[in-house]
């Protein structure tokens, strides 16, 4: 007899050790819950700082490679953007300056798509004589109704004293229900 | 950049994307075109998601003033990206400078929305007050209830119970948030120690049709806690209702037979309360409730009077805890050692740097079943996206480090490339006299001037008109031309007419001649002010590239220190987080094998009892 009381009041210990244990996820936070949220907290502040010094480093880090790879004076910047897009899905860009080839670029997929969302490229830099230039850029893809597509386009540009930048852009030309290529020049 | 590129629309989807992806791709404002190509850049890496790279350019356009077309719109945009990075400190401050009356007040209250919603995820619940309390009545809906949700969960989590009771009982509406609100209230009052009309809550929650697995997974939960608080309660009979209405299959199944089981057995119907437990039998024995149901089911054959078989079941709950004691201990061991994370890191893209980037799957291994309940917490997500975001930008520091040399290189060549050049093109600036070449042309003009104004029709010329023009004069002064006979006469005739030709001929064309020469000297006049202004360029760069040198060498050998300084930072910033992630994970394990060591004894125990109870009954039989 005295082993079932036994059982039995230990059976009651389960229940109500359980009971409390299923309740106890409702129940209040704990002081180590307190503690630990505060420890969270003062690390996510370090990681806060760090993030933003490490966010300058990169800002002084960038402009110094350029200034170093690219001075003001020489560089030139060739820009690809995309206007509506939709007689037209981007492959690749050829880009020749003087009739040196210079970039080859193949787009990944979530990079077109950052184009037609209005995102621009800056397929490549490079470090030119004040002068006459020329660029022709080769733009292959797929064209109207997914045909392959390879057009090219020409410019002839002065470089001048400064940075300059040239913008290579694709756009619609609806009459036609045909891509358009077009480069323009920003000073 | 003649196409719609809307920031304001990217903003928005920044802030919205975590929750109404679609509401947030219908989100449109006044398109916002791209004036600078610098800004366009920027939004190239902002669409794929690429924080990091997007922030540096957009720091450094703005350092270089590249950005004045679109200077609020950027500084608007850097606040959405520093939030999508996880940057949420620097983002309330661009937030709290422009958002005061600069931005339309939807933008304005979804910003301070998805603030307040980062904030409380990541404990910080004063900030995250404040930002409700910057609210305006612009939000949708749906974003409006579930900010006035998050204003009751700020209230339980900082045990301000009686203000979540009285916002959560004025709840209005029948949407789904209803029976969310409904399920808060509910906590917070079995907090306040408001049990009845707690359960009164539950059991109406528990009550409700659902209509997706959110709902179900409530109401199931609503059901035990109030199942069990009936059991608590000493209402076994009633208890059962509630806990049979719980899904068979789901995350509250285990722990809901167990209760049903326990029910039984508080009216003593032992028979009955051994079919949901064997039921458990088969499922996970990390659950606590499959552990606890390896207990039940030998004491409920012992009431049965079953005792042989109670203690098979007693022995094999006590082997099976102790090897699932041991494979605990291996984990904490495994994680305890850090490959975890490593691990972790390893399989973890690195471009994923995304606010909205949760872990889904641990990595593959013995340890991965005791974690994945923390997968669930936000404290345990939040400080993995820290790890993951500190391994970032230890890999970066790293990359940039190994460039520093390289900058180093190049700029020494430059260097020397400079002053290798430098002595030839002082010699050739020697040479040639600029100044000289501008006095030269200022004569000229003066002449031309004096030609001009006397009509010296002569001065202009040609080489051979003029030799003819003397060989003219010459013959014209011949003396035998004065001779008085006819065929003298016929001559002088001849040449007056020659002259008169070559006068006529070089009058007419004066005015010809004299716009091309002045037109040539304007040019060449045009030529020698660009070579002067050229000349002034190298000679100013001649005086600045020196100092441009020695601010570049500054810069390059003044980033080595800088950037091992901050990786030793980050490196100890890492190992900290890691040792926070490593007591949540292994403080969790400790708890589950200290229950394990409890039912262990427990079953220990129940056993020696069967022991004594057979050997008593050995001993009196006759």
């Amino acid at each position: 007899m005295v082993t079932k009381r036994f059982l039995i009041s230990f059976a009651a210990s389960l229940v109500l050790a359980f009971g409390a244990t299923t309740i106890a996820q409702e129940q209040a936070p704990t002081d180590a819950d307190a503690e630990s949220r505060e420890q969270f907290r003062s690390l996510d502040e370090d990681v806060q700082d760090l993030k933003k010094e490490v966010l300058d480093l990169n800002r002084d880090l960038f402009l110094l490679e350029e200034e170093l790879l690219f001075p003001a004076n020489s560089q030139v910047a060739f820009f690809i953007s995309m206007d509506v897009g939709e007689y037209f899905e981007l492959d690749s860009v050829n880009l020749k300056i003087d009739g040196k080839e210079v970039s080859n670029y193949l787009y990944t997929e979530r990079e077109v798509g950052a184009l037609v969302r209005g995102g621009v490229h800056r397929l490549h830099m490079a470090n030119l004589k004040t002068g006459d230039h020329e660029l022709i850029a080769v733009f292959t893809g797929a064209g109207p109704h997914t045909r392959d597509y390879r057009r090219g386009a020409t410019l002839m540009f002065k470089k001048g004293i400064g940075a300059k930048y040239l913008e290579l852009e694709i756009t619609d030309r609806v009459k036609k229900q045909q891509p358009e290529f077009v480069i323009k020049e920003w000073e | 950049m003649a196409n719609c590129r809307s920031t304001v629309v990217a903003l928005c989807l920044i802030l919205v994307a975590s929750v109404q992806p679609a509401k947030a791709a219908a989100d449109n404002t006044d398109p916002i075109v791209v004036r600078d190509p610098h800004y366009g850049e920027v939004l190239f890496y902002f669409y794929q998601n690429d924080y990091f790279p997007a922030i540096v350019r957009l720091l450094a356009a703005q350092e270089r003033s590249q950005l004045d077309e679109h200077a609020e719109q950027a500084e608007l945009l850097l606040g959405g990206m520093y939030l999508s990075y996880g940057h949420h400190l620097e983002a309330a401050d661009i937030f709290e400078r422009l958002l005061a009356d600069n931005v339309a007040p939807e933008v304005r209250d979804r910003t301070w929305f998805f603030l307040a919603k980062i904030w409380r995820q990541r404990g910080y619940l004063d900030k995250s007050q404040q930002a409700l309390a910057n609210l305006g009545d612009t939000l949708p809906v749906n974003l409006w209830r579930e900010a006035q949700m998050l204003q009751a969960q700020i209230y339980i989590d900082s045990a301000q119970y009686d203000n979540a009771i009285a916002m959560l009982q004025a709840w209005e509406g029948r949407t789904e948030w209803a029976s969310y609100a409904k399920f808060n209230l509910g906590v917070a009052l079995v907090r306040n120690g408001q049990v009845d009309a707690a359960s009164r809550i539950l059991d109406e929650l528990g009550g409700i049709d659902p209509f997706n697995e959110e709902l179900t997974s409530l109401r199931d939960r609503a059901n035990l806690a109030l199942g069990y608080s009936l059991l608590q309660d000493g209402q076994p009979m009633a208890a059962k209702r509630p806990l049979q209405r719980v899904r068979l299959e789901g995350p509250f199944s285990n722990k809901a037979l167990l209760g049903v089981g326990w029910a039984d057995a508080e009216v003593e119907n032992f028979s009955r309360a051994l079919v949901p437990w064997m039921e458990l039998r088969g499922r996970d024995l990390l659950d606590a409730a499959v552990q606890e149901s390896m207990l039940a089911i030998p004491y409920a054959l012992a009431k049965l009077d079953a005792i042989s078989q109670a203690a098979d079941h007693y022995l094999n709950a006590i082997e099976a805890f102790y090897e699932e004691a041991n494979r605990i201990d291996r984990t904490i061991g495994f994680i305890e050692s850090g490959d975890v994370f490593e691990q972790f890191l390893a399989d973890d893209p690195l471009d994923s740097t995304g606010w909205y980037w949760r872990l889904e799957e641990l990595p593959q291994g013995p340890e991965a079943r005791y974690l994945y309940h923390l997968l669930a917490t936000d404290e345990f997500q939040e400080g993995l996206k820290n790890y993951r975001d500190l391994n970032y930008l230890n890999k970066n520091l790293e990359d940039w480090r190994q460039n520093v040399d390289v900058f180093a290189n190049m700029l020494e060549t430059r260097i020397e490339a400079y002053a290798e050049r430098l002595p030839r093109v002082e010699d050739a600036l020697g040479r040639a006299d600029v100044d000289a070449m501008i006095d030269r042309k200022l004569e000229l003009d003066s002449v031309l001037n004096e030609i001009e104004r006397s009509n010296d029709w002569l001065a202009l010329a040609s080489e051979s008109e003029f030799g003819m023009w003397g060989e003219i004069s010459g013959l014209e002064n011949t003396p035998a031309l004065t001779a008085d006979i006819p065929e003298a006469a016929e001559v002088s005739d001849k040449i007056s007419l020659l002259k008169g030709v070559l006068q006529w001929q070089l009058e007419d064309d004066f005015n010809d001649r004299l716009w091309r020469i002045r037109r040539n000297v304007r040019q060449t006049g045009g030529g020698l002010v660009d070579t002067q202004r050229l000349r002034r360029q190298i000679d100013d760069t001649m005086r600045k590239e020196p100092l441009r040198f020695a601010d570049l060498r500054n810069r390059v050998y003044g980033l080595e220190p800088r950037i091992d300084g901050m990786k030793l930072r980050v490196a100890g910033a890492m190992a900290d987080q890691r040792e926070f992630l490593q007591s949540i994970a292994v403080g969790e394990l400790r708890s589950q094998k200290q229950r394990l060591d409890v039912y262990t004894v427990q079953a220990r125990f129940a056993l020696a009892a069967i022991y004594d109870l057979a050997a008593t009954e050995v001993e009196s039989a006759p």
